[in-house]
């Protein structure tokens, strides 16, 4: 079995193992012979030779400089701070003497190169700072065998190792020595109480190179002899190339080649094509030149069964869909048909969510050069080894000699939001690569490519019903949702509705007859990830349909969250996040956002709120979001109160900012986003159609980031879904509308 | 192709290049200059912002042709020594996540606030909302103009 989906589970293994506890000898012996036979293995840096390596992400220079390597791929969800953190915090040296590089090497001497599903924090915990410790321990051997003493007499503080008679001795004092030593059998890792790094604000390490554009993206990178590429792509999903006349192409000045480029059956195991599997690509000696050459083509397409498909065909299909008994019962606790025949009363509601792309800044793009034996490859990707094995596929090469035959340089991706841990634009690259013959060749999308031809999170419909006793509890709870699968598309050994709800979300356990059920249907549409993926979607229902709940039974909607929520205890959790679920955690984020954000008092004048929580990838959240109805019914959003307890906070900085950036897409995902199809095709075409928000729509945000020692997790992504229901809620206390499609639009009689 | 004599960054340069390219790529492809974007080529997201005689510009609209004798400015020389108040107000409310779309962004400010020494919360709005992040740097972005116009105030 191959295909991007194994891509990925194999790197949450690994991330799983690491974070179980390293065996840290393993590491240390591997990298230590691994720098010996090539310094290439050490940290990268013009220094390299001066320094001592103490593995693979320490390097102690003669000037007492601490040099830690990044290598896990940076988003803009700041690891290249974090991590470095970490290993910092656990080596005991003082961050102002820490200097980040980052590698663009892949490889296995740096643990998981991966960015996604807001792990990097948490599966780096342990590994990592086990690493900062196990170099710790050979520094302090070192100096103890200097000095003749026992090392267990010895203690670290601010980068150097003391002694109580001996003295104190600096580390580059000791450094070289200390990286002949063997690994040390086991470390003994910081009390939180003593750490200095971990928890204190910290800057971004690399702000100046940033601001004076000197940070080198994927469409940055400038080989000797480079040529650029763009590709027309099938203009209709699963759509083929027919006849191409490419003279008028060739005729543009620049233009070198015209080559039809197919993954298809090559893509993914099952040989079902992916996205933009079939197309045109014009090789040139500049950007604009290969744009030109794209528009001087002239290609009949053969559309396919595709062009069938639009989003109004599929909204009717999920609509007859959940109508009918779902396809699967993935819970079924007591027995809602008879509890909701029985409640005295019953409210029923559909809920729907379009296709989103998540279409970062930097568009797709990567650079690959065909060698002798294979491909070299410069990626801007969230998931490198993906982009090694899918390009290794299309070009048929041996998946065992990937390592050697096809290289990769992982470069900074101007943005990723999900889009980069799908690597199909890395497998175009590497054909055509191929065709060009030895040059390297840069493969660049367009923002309308990124649109159209593009990997999209998936739609869905929602029908949700519930019962209500007497006094408004409830005792009844049903969500059947209809939608394409992720996994369909991926092929995954998991089955389809795993990628699409988590039957273990609150407020399940809570209500004594609850059913989740799920229908899948086909769609030609290919789908991926986007920022916060499940509980984007399934918070915004499930919290939604809370207030909907609170509203038919006149109750407040965050005294009935606490009073379903209860007595703090923990729960079983099956899905990305768990094993266990604490109902405290989320009790104190909502009683937090509703307390900071003023929940229960007057808002300004004009001004509405709505709240919603939910635990998600680990984290614990809640929004308070105020917002007011402008012409034509059109919801602004001008302010958000966020509780955040993502466990122990690594960087409060950093967090404060992703929290702000994914409340942003919670509202763009409320407000604004939604590709749609119609004949097989994506009708958006750039940021006009496809609107995120900009300066003048964006909130106010409150970050209240709530303490708890628990082990961290991340926090690129907990702050996107709470937001979208939270702003539902909000829009129904302003107008007394319940708008329930995505993106959230007046409904043509709620128009003033 | 023809041939066109610029001055960028303070610099004389000649280039040869079809009348029809932009001036982003110019600068990208032909100059090296690869600190102004490409984000979508149309004149929405404001990834590609330089200034021309000192006033904010999306260079993917600007063909070559038409540039005439206009000194052109990019991220790379805003400042000699990437300490203009707009930058150093960047780091200081460390306001970068993936970094892509900055350099427009500090582009746009930096002309705003050589024409508006003390913008208004409305007048960043309008000034700004030219230049897209995904990242959702926003709130930032407005403080560190604020700041920015603070210190200019001082100096």
């Amino acid at each position: 079995m191959t295909g991007p989906a194994l891509d990925r589970r194999a790197f949450f293994q690994v991330g799983a193992t690491a974070a179980g506890g390293l065996l840290v000898t393993l590491w240390w012996k591997g990298t230590a012979s691994a720098a010996s036979a090539t310094p290439a293995a050490g940290p990268p840096a013009s220094a390299a030779a001066k320094g001592a390596s103490l593995g693979a992400f320490v390097r102690i220079d003669p000037d007492g400089t601490i040099v830690i390597v990044s290598a896990r791929p940076e988003i803009g969800q700041g690891v290249k701070t974090s991590i470095p953190m970490l290993l910092a915090e656990e080596l005991d040296v003082d961050w102002e003497r820490v200097r980040v590089e980052t590698t663009e090497d892949v490889d296995a001497k740096y643990l998981d190169q991966f960015a996604g599903g807001s792990t990097a924090v948490h599966d780096s915990w342990e590994p990592v700072r086990q690493l900062g410790a196990a170099a710790r321990a050979t520094l302090v051997a070192a100096a103890a065998e200097r000095w003749g003493v026992p090392a267990a007499e010895c203690s670290t503080e601010r980068g150097e190792v003391r002694h109580p008679s001996a003295g104190t001795l600096r580390y580059e004092a000791v450094a070289e020595r200390a990286a002949a030593l063997p690994a040390p059998k086991d470390v003994k890792l910081k009390d939180p109480s003593a750490f200095r790094i971990i928890g204190r604000p910290t800057r971004t390490v690399d702000l100046a190179e940033v601001v004076t554009g000197r940070t080198k993206y994927g469409l940055d990178l400038r080989v000797s002899g480079m040529l650029y590429a763009s590709i027309e792509r099938a203009p209709v999903f699963g759509g083929r190339v027919g006849k191409v006349d490419s003279r008028r192409a060739l005729a543009v000045r620049g233009v070198r080649k015209v080559v039809p480029i197919s993954t298809e059956g090559t893509a993914l195991a099952s040989g079902r094509p992916t996205a933009g599997s079939n197309g045109v690509a014009v090789v040139a000696t500049s950007t604009w030149a290969a744009l030109k050459g794209r528009k001087a083509l002239s290609i009949e397409w053969v559309d396919g069964p595709g062009a069938a498909e639009s989003t109004e065909s599929l909204r009717a299909r999920m609509a007859k869909a959940s109508g009918e008994p779902a396809g699967k019962v993935l819970r079924n606790d007591g027995d809602f048909d008879e509890a909701f025949a029985g409640a005295a009363k019953k409210i029923e509601a559909v809920y729907e969510v379009p296709f989103v792309a998540a279409s970062p800044m930097e568009p797709m793009n990567c650079t690959a050069r065909t060698t002798e034996t294979g491909c070299e490859l410069w990626a801007p990707t969230q998931n490198p080894y993906s982009a090694r094995s899918f390009a290794g596929r299309v070009l048929g090469l041996d998946r065992e000699k990937l390592k050697d035959t096809v290289p990769v340089h992982l470069l900074r991706p101007g943005g990723g939001f999900g889009r980069r841990l799908d690597t199909d634009y890395a497998a175009e690259a590497a054909l055509v690569a191929k065709a060009a013959g030895g040059a390297p060749v840069q493969v660049v999308w367009t923002r309308e490519d990124e649109l159209r031809h593009g990997l999209y999170r998936t739609c869905g419909l929602h029908r949700m019903r519930a019962g209500l006793d007497a006094k408004g509890a409830p005792v009844a709870w049903s969500h059947a949702l209809v939608n394409p699968s992720r996994y369909r598309w991926q092929h995954s050994e998991q089955e389809p509705h795993a990628s699409e709800v988590t039957p273990d979300d609150f407020p399940a356990a809570f209500i004594p007859n609850f059913r989740v059920g799920y229908t899948e249907i086909e769609s030609v549409v290919p789908r991926g990830y986007f920022r916060s993926m499940v509980p984007g979607v399934n918070n915004f229902v499930l919290q939604s349909f809370l207030d909907e709940i609170a509203h038919a039974a006149s109750r407040d909607p965050v005294e009935l969250r606490v009073a379903l929520l209860g007595d703090d205890r923990k729960l079983p959790y099956d899905g990305h996040g768990g094993p266990t679920f604490d109902t405290g955690r989320l009790r104190r984020v909502l009683e937090t956002a509703a307390e900071k954000g003023g929940w229960g008092k007057r808002a300004p004048a004009g001004r509405f709120r709505g709240i919603a929580c939910g635990f998600v990838f680990g984290s614990y959240v809640a929004e308070l979001a105020e917002v007011s109805i402008g012409r034509g019914g059109v919801a602004r959003v001008h302010r958000v109160v966020a509780a955040v307890d993502p466990g122990i906070v690594v960087n409060p900085e950093g967090a404060r900012k992703q929290v702000e950036g994914a409340v942003l897409d919670g509202v763009n995902m409320a407000l604004r986003l939604e590709i749609t199809v119609k004949g097989g095709r994506v009708e958006q075409s750039s940021f006009g159609d496809y609107p995120f928000l900009r300066m003048a729509d964006a909130p106010a945000i409150d970050v209240h980031l709530v303490g708890s020692g628990a082990e961290p997790w991340g926090l690129g992504e907990t702050g996107a879904p709470p937001a979208v229901a939270a702003v539902a809620n909000a829009i129904f206390a302003a107008t007394g509308e319940r708008r329930r499609r995505l993106p959230l639009r007046p409904s043509p009689a709620g128009r003033a | 192709m023809a041939r066109y004599a610029l001055t960028v960054n303070g610099r004389r340069r000649t280039i040869e290049a079809e009348p029809d390219t932009p001036l982003l790529w110019v600068l990208r492809d032909e100059l090296g200059l690869t600190g102004t974007k490409y984000g979508c080529g149309v004149g929405q997201c404001g990834a590609c912002t330089v200034h021309l005689d000192g006033v904010a510009m999306r260079s993917c609209v600007v063909a070559i042709s038409s540039l005439g004798a206009q000194r052109v400015t990019t991220i790379e020389a805003l400042s000699p020594g990437g300490d203009h108040p707009v930058q150093r107000a960047w780091i200081d409310e460390d306001v970068p996540q993936c970094g892509y779309c900055q350099a427009g962004q500090i582009m746009m400010a930096a002309s705003l606030l050589a024409h508006s020494p003390k913008p208004s919360d409305a007048e960043i709005d309008q000034a700004m909302s030219g230049n897209l992040c995904r990242c959702g740097t926003y709130p930032r972005i407005r403080r560190a103009i604020h700041r920015a116009a603070a210190e200019g105030r001082k100096a």
